[in-house]
């Protein structure tokens, strides 16, 4: 980089004129620094739409009923809608987070990503009734926009979250624990909600988390970790009083939920 | 009937979160090598403080073997994050980076660290593709990921250079070296003059580059002392 060195005789220089002679140098990272901050800020603003667009998704399907069926054409056809801007909004920002930048830019997409994969596995549970992989997960993304699976593993912990609320809303309004019952070699086998939520609190209470504490995922593992276990006692305690005060309950009785999002659709 | 969760996934997840802590363990014992021979380092670095100009060779030349076995410690950092993406683990070894990187700068600035395609002369500003030179790693990657010098790394030890220099503007004095308070004086004006043209959102950058102008003052504080009592070597003038 030519004009950067400086000898000795400097204090002559000055007479010359007043010019840094590292500005050449400068005005190079000035450019770089500034489409770094430029990329930051559009990647920052798409993981806010995306966020808002995915807790929209959520919502509308809490709304749905039923287990292991189609979603009810009217939710569906809205959140297609939201999907397909999500999809535009991401395609967008595909060449600011390709290559080195994927994780560079890391901590400004999580966010959206995260509430993204809420969405999107919860849109598969009611759907399935299973947890969505993460070769799914990773599909449901357009091209260039690449997955994590920190990001993947903290979107299923606020997916329990969500199966929470569906549980008991759905215990509330209709009087009993989603579920769904299917043969397999002859053998009807039943399972609820409950049986899944606690499947998955098994699976992430065996993971060894340890190795993260401090660092990226590990700021926020233990956190979700609490939160979800919560969620899991939540459920077990509203089935345990739908099972001993279930004949005595008034239709659209909600239990206490401290973090309530939906009111309950009618009662008397 | 299928469970609810397919095994897999959490196999899988785990197996990732043990290769990354296996990288993570990798980088950290090999930063804790790099952060002793940082002290070492800079122990022999700030004998410039006490010592002339004149007689700062030795110092430059133990500095700069000392500087080589950092050199060592970043090639194997570099090693070891090959195929892991660079800016996923960047924060475990952005200090000790910068502080590498202000070591070889201050020693460029002193005169030591030439080299092959680098002329070492006093009062120097080595660039951040020299300092990738001198460390055998690659600076401001954008199209590759692997181990590198960001922009951002050069720019915070060149704070930290400044720093140094306010500090040894002071003690050139006490050494009865006036000269040296002018040729600082001057070498942070212009990066001062270059970083004001920078872009600096509320970023760590920004936070300490705001540093720069009470350095700027401090030096000029002590210029101002020296030519009020006409101990300014007239330009030109012997050394």
């Amino acid at each position: 980089m030519p004009g950067v060195k400086r000898s000795r005789d400097g204090a002559e220089k000055e007479s010359e004129g007043d010019a840094s002679p590292f500005m050449p140098m400068f005005e190079t990272f000035r450019d770089e620094l500034d489409q770094h901050h430029d990329r930051r800020e559009r990647i920052i603003k798409t993981s806010r739409d995306v966020t808002a667009a995915s807790k929209k998704i959520i919502f509308a399907l809490q709304r749905v009923r039923t287990l292991k069926s189609n979603i009810p054409a009217k939710i569906a056809s809205e959140n297609q809608q939201r999907a397909t801007t999500m999809h535009v909004q991401l395609a967008a920002i595909a060449t600011d987070l390709t290559g080195i930048n994927v994780w560079r830019y890391q901590r400004q997409i999580s966010g959206g990503i995260q509430e993204y994969m809420e969405a999107v596995t919860f849109d598969h549970y009611l759907k399935h009734q299973t947890l969505m992989t993460f070769p799914e997960a990773s599909a449901t993304l357009p091209d260039g926009i690449e997955l994590t699976s920190d990001d993947y593993m903290l979107g299923i912990f606020d997916l329990v979250g969500e199966l929470m609320r569906f549980a008991i809303t759905t215990m509330a309004t209709t009087g009993s624990l989603p579920g769904s019952s299917a043969e397999v070699n002859g053998d009807v086998t039943a399972r609820d909600i409950l049986m899944d939520m606690r499947e998955l609190r098994m699976s992430f209470q065996a993971l060894d988390t340890a190795s993260c504490g401090g660092t990226g995922l590990g700021r926020d593992v233990e956190k979700k970790m609490e939160v979800m276990k919560t969620c899991v006692e939540k459920v077990e305690a509203a089935v345990y009083g739908m099972i001993i005060r279930g004949r005595e309950r008034p239709k659209g009785w909600v239990p206490d939920l401290t973090d309530d999002r939906q009111a309950p659709l009618e009662s008397y | 009937m299928a469970n609810m969760v397919d095994p897999k996934i959490f196999e899988s997840l785990q197996a990732k979160i043990d290769e990354d802590q296996h990288v993570r363990d990798d980088i950290r014992t090999i930063l804790q090598s790099l952060e002793r021979q940082g002290r070492s380092v800079q122990s022999i670095l700030s004998r410039a403080h006490s010592t002339p100009a004149a007689h700062l060779q030795p110092a430059l030349d133990a500095a700069k073997e000392a500087i080589a076995e950092e050199v060592t410690s970043i090639g194997k950092l570099s090693e070891a994050t090959v195929g892991s993406p660079y800016y996923k683990y960047n924060g475990l070894w952005m200090r000790d980076v910068q502080n590498v990187v202000f070591a070889i700068l201050f020693c460029g600035w002193l005169g030591g660290m030439g080299e092959e395609g680098i002329v070492a002369e006093p009062g120097k500003l080595l660039t951040i593709e020299e300092v990738g030179q001198i460390l055998n790693v690659p600076v401001n990657l954008k199209d590759q990921d692997a181990f590198h010098i960001t922009i951002e790394e050069y720019l915070q030890s060149l704070i930290t250079l400044i720093e140094e220099l306010a500090r040894l503007a002071i003690n050139s004095v006490t050494l009865g070296d006036y000269q040296r308070p002018l040729h600082i004086s001057h070498f942070v004006k212009d990066l001062h003059a270059g970083f004001q043209i920078l872009n600096l959102k509320n970023d760590s950058l920004r936070r300490r580059s705001d540093s720069i102008k009470y350095n700027v003052k401090k030096i000029e504080d002590i210029v101002y002392d020296l030519s009020l009592r006409n101990l300014v070597p007239k330009a030109g003038g012997a050394l």
